[in-house]
């Protein structure tokens, strides 16, 4: 794989998985 | 009345939406896509497509269910018509409960081969046939498409599979939204999860799995799959595919989203829970679905053979490809069941959502119990499933996919965003809770919508979002609309010229057509009926 595709693998998955991560940190997260 | 049904959990409703959003596309579909759209490049339209279609569209039609619920009306029949004051709103929105009516009259089919797959690989039935062709007529035999006789002597195997798996959607749908639908979501979703990370983890851990051929290993699997072609983003249809690849994984245009989201509560959130439906879904298609299926064929079968695999289609993929794969596996009895389960799980997660609509047609408009309403939908799915299964070899699906899976969805999704963004009225309100004082005068179009849909909101909706909705995304499906009919015209394989079709098969294509037509006449004429019952 080239460099390219490590970049466009790291943020593809980067970004979804950083999107699930935060949702659900919101959504376990005791509210006040 | 009895009282209105609800969400027990708000991860149950999480995972129930995500059920809805994750289904075979995330994993047959969605790699094949990326493979022969541009490699990562692809990333490129389908992240603009998801940002600026999918999440506003996932929103908006969370915050019209949601609406539509405050005033008992669980389909878009009723929420149309709660949202646009005009005697057509109903028959327009009607179309919401025919789509997904009919989706599951062909989509539970497909989800019964994979119920019979995990079930072959279990009892190794397909072990043994090591080269593709065989193995494309072992699955054709098993359709009764090929009459060769060869693997199955009729299709009363496809039919024992495909009533199993009505019957079970039957029975989840039968025990209502929460004790049905969100407990299968609880059981089948953490699974399904768990399935694909345990079978990405075994496809990473492949390596070269035949050293006489260096070059067909997992690394050159995933440099299919993600290497950019930057070439690709000039070509139009690459655009079209990303937007259509976000339409169809979130199960968007549909009406299944609005029906799910008629059983929250009137100050529940939409916001942050319908994010974080689009983001389980997405974690399920990018992570999950881009790393098993397309670098675990090139690992075998080398990129030559792979690249063909995928432009023959995903089924292809799932059900010819990955079997020959599995018999290769040490243990591959157990990861091809594991697979095929995954798929499953995927499957009918989203075939109860889209029997919801008409569920909820019945047992709201009129009156008809649970028990007796899910009977009376599985009884028009097992008719009009029918000809599905014995006209299959005739094209019948394609046109099901075509009109319904493709065009009307689109449709239906325009609609509900001119009716959203253009012609809501709701009355304008101060306050929170239950206690909202009605000040008298209404507010229109998306200041409306916009309105309802930050109400309660967990987080806040970039503002930009606004004018997306009011312009970008009306513009995106017209678009796709016209995109689609337009790629299908001039496509050798037309499915609305039947080019290229013999005569005698454009009849069973014809019966398609007709029985699409008259669903949708038919529920139009139910929803007249239920208003008129109401007035």
């Amino acid at each position: 794989m080239n460099i390219g595709g490590w970049i466009f693998l790291v943020v593809g998955w980067g970004l979804v998985t950083a999107l699930i991560a935060l949702c659900y940190y919101r959504i376990f997260k005791k509210k006040p | 009345m009895s009282e209105r049904e609800r969400w027990a959990t708000r991860i149950g409703l999480v995972l129930a939406m995500a059920g809805n959003a994750v289904g075979l596309g995330n994993f047959l579909r969605f790699p094949r896509q990326v493979a022969l759209n541009g490699g990562g490049a692809f990333m490129i339209p389908y992240f603009c497509a998801f940002i600026l279609m999918g999440i506003p569209l996932m929103w908006l039609e969370w915050t019209m269910g949601r609406y539509g619920g405050q005033f008992g009306h669980s389909t878009t029949a009723g929420q149309f018509d709660a949202m646009w004051k005009n005697r057509w709103a109903k028959y327009i929105g009607s179309i919401g409960i025919s789509i997904p009516m009919l989706f599951a009259m062909y989509y539970i089919y497909i989800e019964s081969w994979t119920l019979a797959y995990s079930f072959f690989s279990m009892t190794k039935k397909y072990f043994g046939i090591a080269e593709m062709e065989k193995m494309n007529t072992f699955l054709q035999s098993f359709q009764g498409v090929s009459q060769s006789g060869e693997f199955f002597s009729s299709i009363v195997a496809a039919i024992f599979f495909w009533l199993i798996t009505l019957i079970l959607n039957i029975w989840v749908i039968g025990r209502g939204i929460s004790r049905g639908i969100e407990r299968l979501a609880k059981i089948a979703m953490p699974l399904l999860f768990l399935f694909g990370i345990i079978l990405v983890i075994r496809v990473l851990t492949l390596g070269t799995p035949d050293h006489r051929y260096p070059d067909r290993n997992v690394m050159s699997g995933f440099a299919y799959m993600w290497n950019p072609n930057f070439s690709k983003l000039t070509d139009f249809s690459v655009w079209l595919a990303a937007a259509g690849q976000i339409f169809f994984t979130l199960s968007i245009g549909t009406g299944t989203i609005q029906t799910y989201a008629s059983y929250l509560r009137k100050d529940d959130d939409c916001v942050l829970t319908g994010l974080s439906t689009s983001a389980t879904n997405e974690f399920a298609e990018v992570v999950l679905g881009g790393s098993i299926a397309i670098p675990i064929s090139v690992a075998f079968f080398g990129l030559t053979t792979t690249q063909l695999i995928a432009r023959q289609g995903s089924f292809d993929l799932g059900f010819v490809a990955m079997p020959i794969i599995f018999q290769k596996l040490p243990l591959g009895f157990f990861f091809g069941a594991m697979w095929f389960i995954l798929l499953f799980f995927a499957g009918i997660t989203s075939s109860v959502a889209l029997t919801s609509p008409l569920m909820a047609l019945l047992r709201e408009k009129f009156g008809i119990p649970r028990a007796r309403a899910a009977k009376v939908v599985g009884l028009i799915l097992f008719v009009l499933g029918l000809p599905v299964i014995f006209f299959l070899k005739y094209g019948y699906m394609d046109q099901y996919d075509f009109w319904i899976g493709t065009i009307l969805l689109a449709f239906l999704a325009l609609c509900e965003t001119l009716v959203f963004v253009f012609a809501f009225s709701r009355p304008r309100v101060l306050g929170s809770g239950v206690k909202n004082r009605l000040l008298g005068y209404m507010k229109f179009g998306l200041d409306a919508g916009w309105e309802e849909m930050s109400r309660s909101a967990e987080i806040k909706i970039p503002r930009v979002f606004y004018y997306i909705l009011k312009y970008l995304v009306p513009l995106f499906l017209i678009v796709l609309f016209c995109g689609w009919l337009w790629q299908d015209l001039r496509s050798e394989t037309s499915v609305v010229l039947m080019r290229g079709i013999e005569s005698q098969h454009r009849l069973f294509r014809w019966v398609a057509r007709l029985t699409i037509i008259g669903v949708i006449l038919g529920v139009g004429f139910l929803v007249k009926l239920a208003w008129r019952r109401r007035e």
